[in-house]
């Protein structure tokens, strides 16, 4: 499977990632950071990038494990790690929002929604050919994807 | 010949079993028997009886999961017992004979002894969809204008929304003195509480329910409550506890205790058959049922694994927009543990902290982001060096960061 790999060392925490997830998942027909409506409460990062306390970077992406803890806890088969990609699908209209996977993820990946019904998890930008959003906007090389 | 799997259950458990023998024997014939006709996930009833989602709408299984795995699927058939030596399964009208079998039959719910509660006939209970159809039923039938509904755990306020959701007046019943209790501290308790009044429930806590009142029909018309008040009611919903589903091993010299028994391997006392979910009574949880459903198909496979990730005193909950994580006994306080609560107007959060670990915490708003919670928890790990630093529950995955070499997220 194709998992986003990642080097903290080089993450300059400048959250280019974070805008392009934004970007790349918004519903209002629009392009480009630059137009984000930081307002509106569907706009959110499915990353995130964190201080590490000494002056570096820790990026915050979700793993696609091999082992997902998040769709082995899903009570409504809203969340199911696809069999050829390997990568953890979320399917909202099955979703019963009972959250057991924000509560299972040992990592902390899954968001609630701001309406609390449903989550809010990287999709790999539904394996479209150019590759994830994010990765395409670092610019520090601090993410990449890889077989694995 | 190819070997026979046979499951019994077509819960949490016994789907996981089912999807995982088929990942490792692609050649098996496996054979799941059931008495429900969905494979539906029980954390969904509510949304099924409050109108929301039909009886499809509540699958856990994607479309096409059995044709796809080759799942043969016995629908409402109902199990009549067990003969370990002949290696077969009674049903209604004959035998199934298995090579392996796993037992995940689940739990039924329990009716307190309350007299008319066990002999009327309109008490019902919220486990399984032929429950929330029968409740369904009973309120077309009748025009239900009021219920009763005995315990407010996760259940019982599953059944209440959904009821309130039907324009039903409910009344709840709780032994505690606050809702939930469980999962609750007498704060958290108080939100939801507030939410529920507000949708028309009305609760009656630190009293039981201790008499009924039955009509000719043999149906009880009122339920009167330890403090003598009398509450009418079209019918009565029992959500007190759930025992494993076992009645049916009577006589099959299967080793039970409240629940079947299982070694670490979740196999029972009889050769090939196992034993996975609430019918073992090890937890009574969705993600444990489904974890013990794949472990014990490993066992099944000749895949020796055992089942180690016992902890459970986990919950999520989500009413009306509030949603709520307890991890852990969060009104177990021992001696020398503290206690640390933090509250704004829309979260609070409480943790029981001992010697630097963690014991349990609650968090009641954004729940966002609280997976490490569990973790911190079920390993006790000591966090002493890092409260010198921050505060609790500033406390994020992000203290433990470390990747591995393919790349996965794993504990520092």
């Amino acid at each position: 499977m194709k998992r986003i790999m990642i080097d903290a060392s080089k993450c300059d925490g400048c959250k280019n990632c974070e805008l392009a997830c934004m970007d790349s998942h918004r519903k209002d027909g629009k392009e480009g950071v630059i137009t984000l409506d930081f307002t509106n409460p569907e706009t959110v990062a499915r990353n995130g990038i964190y201080n590490d306390g000494n002056g570096g970077y820790l990026p915050h992406f979700c793993r696609h494990c091999s082992k997902p803890a998040c769709a082995e806890s899903c009570m409504s088969g809203a969340l199911v790690k696809d069999p050829e990609t390997g990568h953890v699908k979320y399917d909202e209209n099955r979703c019963g929002s009972c959250f057991m996977c924000v509560m299972n993820c040992p990592y902390g990946i899954p968001k609630v929604d701001a309406a609390r019904v449903k989550i809010i998890k990287c999709d790999f930008c539904n394996d479209r050919p150019e590759g994830p959003a994010c990765v395409a906007a670092c610019p520090k090389k601090a993410i990449w994807v890889e077989e694995v | 010949m190819a070997e026979i799997y046979v499951i019994v259950g077509a819960g949490a458990a016994g789907v996981a079993a089912a999807e995982r023998i088929r990942m490792i024997k692609k050649d098996a014939m496996i054979l799941m028997l059931s008495v429900d006709t969905y494979s539906h996930s029980r954390c969904m009833l509510h949304k099924f009886l409050g109108g929301e989602r039909d009886e499809n709408g509540i699958s856990f299984t994607a479309d096409d999961f059995f044709e796809k795995n080759e799942i043969y699927w016995g629908k409402g058939q109902t199990v009549k017992g067990l003969e370990p030596a002949n290696h077969r399964i009674v049903l209604e009208n004959g035998y199934q004979p298995y090579d392996k079998l796993l037992i995940a039959t689940g739990a039924v719910f329990g009716i307190p002894p309350i007299p008319g509660f066990r002999t009327a006939s309109n008490v019902y209970g919220f486990r399984d969809l032929q429950d929330a159809q029968k409740i369904d039923a009973a309120i077309k039938a009748k025009d239900a204008k009021q219920v009763f509904v005995v315990g407010s755990g996760l259940v019982g306020l599953d059944v209440t929304t959904a009821l309130l959701e039907r324009g039903i007046k409910v009344t709840v019943a709780e032994m505690a003195d606050r809702i939930m209790p469980l999962q609750t501290d007498a704060t958290a308790a108080a939100a939801y509480q507030e939410l529920f009044e507000a949708h028309g429930a009305d609760f009656r806590l630190g009293i039981g329910a201790s008499d009924s009142v039955v009509s000719e029909q043999n149906e009880i018309t009122a339920v009167v409550l330890s403090n003598g008040e009398s509450v009418p009611c079209d019918f009565v919903v029992c959500a007190a506890g759930v025992r494993p589903n076992i009645a049916w091993l009577e006589g099959s010299g299967l080793a039970v205790e409240r629940g079947i028994t299982v070694d670490e391997y979740l196999k029972t006392s009889a050769p090939d058959v196992y034993a996975a979910g609430d019918v073992t009574g090890l937890s009574g949880i969705w993600p444990n049922a489904m974890d013990q459903g794949r472990i014990a198909a490993m066992n099944m496979c000749g895949m020796p694994l055992a089942y180690e990730d016992r902890y459970c005193l986990k919950n999520t909950s989500n009413f009306y927009g509030l949603t709520m994580l307890t991890i852990g006994d969060i009104n177990k306080i021992e001696d020398g543990a503290q206690v640390i609560t933090k509250e704004d107007r829309r979260c609070y959060k409480k943790a029981i902290l001992k010697n630097g670990v963690l014991q349990a915490i609650l968090i009641q708003g954004d729940i966002s982001g609280t997976g490490h919670w569990q973790y911190l928890i079920k390993n006790q790990i000591d966090l002493t060096e890092l409260l010198k630093k921050k505060d609790i529950f500033s406390l994020s995955y992000m203290d433990f960061y470390q990747l591995d070499e393919t790349g996965e997220y794993q504990y520092a």
